[in-house]
């Protein structure tokens, strides 16, 4: 009886939490993630080294939008020093190789662990104060490092900048889109279910918690500082693999990289992406790395009679970003994730959708 | 969903057309240029000089029949993005040559070009891109795919010191000379710095604690207390011009008057007219004949050439668009070369580059310094001019002083 009960389900039931803090809501949805991963490993066997170029960016820039989606989206803390996180990891990961020699395989995490330490020591502040103090501290941050890379010559090469090698195993080097393509999907697919699980668990939860209400938060327990130094802390783990992944692919880890404009096309990917979505970190940095490329491919369609437009090709790239913010912060404050939350429900009720 | 369905596609379709392919029988050239960015008061007219010189081979004919496919990248003198963009050739245009800009760029480019052999035209002109083998003392990394037109900044720094002692000795003054570097913590400043300290200890200069202002244009009236309070006879301006015309109105503000030595993109016929009279004086290393200078011959084939992007032909073009134009020709002249020994690949241009001697390219006599490299030796040249500028109430002066052969010590390569 129960059996032929439970074959009569029509839609979602939930009746354990197991069910419901599941990754992936639906069957499908586990199905098509998957799918799309398995897509991905045969991807680099006929996709032009063009594409995997950009798919290489939005990984590596992907997984630090999320480390930057988990300190602003889940704990409600703004940072405003991402990209010098970034930096520091990519600045990390060249030099632990250089200098000791341990296999750049090693180095990425160990560049991810470093600039952890160093963003639970950035994130003390964070512990005692918020909002606009807080955006100004990581702001200051921010200053810091950057003066930091053009000076630390025994670190970064100084305003030289510093050389990083290619990723290798067992002699095998990595130096190409083709295989590069696999370290970055082998990192966003782990970095992003550890990030889908994190919040699943008992301290995921305490830092949605510490957002929706610090007050309630406390009252019920949870260590304010605790949570906020812990989330800058994971937020610049993540920064720090990202950082260690771009150094890498690019050969070349430069201070003039990890500028106050990078760390705000950070926001932007999290806000266009979607605060508060895992997902939708991944979403958003795609929108902000195909955005410029999309603009110069639509200038170089009309460039030829306009010559004068190619040359303004810089300003155009960086207005379309700012345009894309604007025009999201008014038509979809959600973000892309939202966006595709109702896409997805049209076409679950269709054509009943009322 | 049938708007969004059409966008799709529409982004599909126009990413494919961005990494389009490109056709056999023309020679793929990757041009870096900085029309934006902290240098770009330069890097626009030294770009356009590019561009229009490899227009104009195009339309002469190209390298014997074959057509330059050059394509130009802004990349707002970013270092990463110059390095994002190389690799994105290197998968689609694959370049046989580069030109390109920065000293930042350029030299984190340097194991890449070497590694894939592709000969590099910089207007960068750092004296660590001199030594193609690597065997001087000083060298860090040996650069064997990189080329400039022009002394290096340390060689031009050194002519400029040079003639800063000459000009010491004929004042008559019998106190040491004190000599500072100036610039942004920047490579492009900072490759000089130590080379041509050493110098000007040597000719009996005390050298003072550089000084450090933004590439970008700002107020830099502490900095120039601070070269006020030195006591500074001669200072060293390492940046573009666009920084030196707020950091000599600074001065003249507050009354800090040594003698400043600008390098070659220090100073140039737009910053005379935007300093005025604070810019009176200023020494200057001048790497071109002036625009209105009809007396080279080859200054016709630069008024043909500016044509290509000004068919009036009254656009006033600067000196470092007469120096982009020299940049872009010593490549063709190396590409001709190369097609004669058999194929237009970077090894063979590489290869035609290292046998100019004196070489001037035909058609720019007067125009272009002559210029030789060796396998062992990139310093194409080592003649300095030194000029001074007058504004003269806007009918400016560019004042000839001294030519300076700056003497080719082998300690000094790659340094």
């Amino acid at each position: 009886m129960a059996s032929a009960h439970s074959r009569m389900k029509c839609g979602e039931f939930r009746t354990t939490y197991q069910q419901d803090t599941t990754i992936f809501p639906t069957p499908l949805a586990r199905r098509v993630a998957i799918g799309s991963v398995l897509f991905l490993l045969i991807a680099p066997s006929f996709l032009n080294p063009y594409f995997l170029n950009l798919g290489i960016q939005i990984g590596y820039y992907g997984i630090a939008a999320l480390g930057l989606n988990i300190v602003l989206g889940f704990t409600g803390q703004i940072s405003l020093g991402h990209a010098a996180f970034f930096g520091f990891g990519a600045f990390a990961s060249a030099w632990l190789n250089n200098t000791t020699g341990i296999p750049v395989f090693f180095c990425i995490p160990l560049a991810g662990a470093m600039t952890m330490a160093l963003g639970l020591i950035v994130g003390i502040p964070a512990g005692r104060i918020k909002g606009l103090y807080l955006a100004i501290a990581t702001f200051a941050s921010q200053f810091i490092l950057e003066d930091f890379f053009a000076r630390a010559d025994w670190f970064t090469g100084g305003s030289y900048g510093a050389m990083a090698n290619p990723f290798a195993l067992f002699g095998f080097a990595f130096d190409n889109d083709q295989r590069y393509f696999y370290v970055v999907l082998f990192y966003v697919v782990v970095m992003f279910l550890l990030g889908a699980n994190l919040l699943r668990s008992r301290d995921g939860r305490a830092f949605i918690a510490v957002r929706d209400h610090y007050l309630s938060a406390e009252i019920m327990g949870i260590n304010l500082t605790k949570y906020r130094i812990l989330s800058f802390g994971i937020s610049s783990f993540y920064a720090g693999i990202g950082g260690a992944l771009f150094g890498h692919y690019l050969g070349f880890v430069s201070a003039e990289g990890f500028t106050l404009l990078l760390s705000i096309q950070f926001l932007g990917m999290v806000i266009i992406g979607g605060l508060g979505s895992v997902m939708g970190s991944l979403f958003g940095t795609a929108f902000m790395v195909l955005l410029p490329e999309l603009m110069e491919a639509g200038v170089g369609l009309i460039g030829h009679n306009a010559p004068g437009l190619t040359q303004a090709l810089a300003y155009i790239k960086e207005m379309a970003i700012g345009l894309a913010i604007i025009l999201f912060l008014i038509f979809e404050p959600d973000g892309l994730a939202h966006r595709w939350k109702m896409i997805k429900a049209y076409w679950k009720l269709y054509p009943f959708s009322y | 969903m049938r708007k969004s369905i059409m966008l799709g596609s529409l982004l599909v379709a126009s990413l494919a057309f961005a990494g389009g392919v490109f056709a056999a029988d023309k020679i793929p050239v990757g041009h870096l240029a900085c029309y934006t960015g902290p240098t770009s008061d330069v890097g626009g007219p030294f770009g356009n000089g590019v561009a229009d010189a490899m227009s104009y081979i195009n339309k002469n004919g190209g390298i014997n029949g074959k057509l330059l496919d050059y394509k130009t990248v802004d990349y707002s003198y970013k270092a990463p993005q110059a390095v994002a963009t190389y690799k994105k050739w290197m998968s689609n245009l694959k370049p046989v040559a580069i030109q390109g800009w920065g000293t930042a760029d350029t030299e984190a480019l340097v194991k890449f070009v070497a590694k894939d052999k592709v000969p590099y035209f910089s207007a960068s002109y750092s004296g660590h891109l001199t030594d193609p083998t690597g065997k001087s003392p000083k060298t860090k990394a040996p650069a064997p795919y990189n080329f400039f037109y022009g002394p290096s900044y340390s060689d031009t720094c050194r002519g400029l010191v040079q003639w800063a002692a000459d000009d010491w000795k004929a004042k008559g003054s019998k106190d040491q000379p004190k000599f500072i570097h100036m610039g942004a913590n920047h490579p492009y400043p900072n490759a000089p710095k130590a080379a041509c300290a050493a110098y000007a200890e040597e000719l009996g200069f005390e050298v003072l604690n550089p000084i450090v202002y933004s590439l970008k244009p700002a107020d830099a009236k502490a900095q120039c207390l601070t070269l006020k309070d030195s006591g500074a006879n001669y200072a060293y301006l390492g940046n573009t011009a666009g920084s030196n015309i707020s950091l000599l109105n600074s001065c003249r503000t507050v009354g800090a008057k040594p003698q400043f030595l600008a390098n070659v993109w220090g100073w140039d016929e737009n910053s005379i007219q935007a300093a005025k009279e604070a810019g009176d004086g200023v020494a200057v290393f001048v790497g071109a004949p002036s625009w209105n200078d009809t007396k080279p011959s080859g200054m016709k084939t630069v008024r043909e050439i500016s044509k290509m992007s000004d068919s009036t032909g009254k656009t006033y073009r600067n000196l470092h668009y007469m120096r982009g134009i020299c940049s872009a020709f010593y490549m063709k002249e190396a590409m001709l070369i190369a097609d004669k020994k058999g194929a237009i690949t970077g090894e063979n241009i590489k290869a035609a580059m290292e046998t100019m001697v004196n070489f001037v390219p035909a058609g720019l006599e007067g125009v272009c310094t002559p210029s030789t490299w060796t396998n062992e030796d990139h310093r194409g040249t080592t003649t300095v001019g030194i000029y001074t500028s007058l504004y003269n109430g806007g009918d400016f002066q560019l004042n000839k002083q001294a030519t300076i052969e700056v003497p080719r010590r082998p300690e000094w390569l790659g340094w």
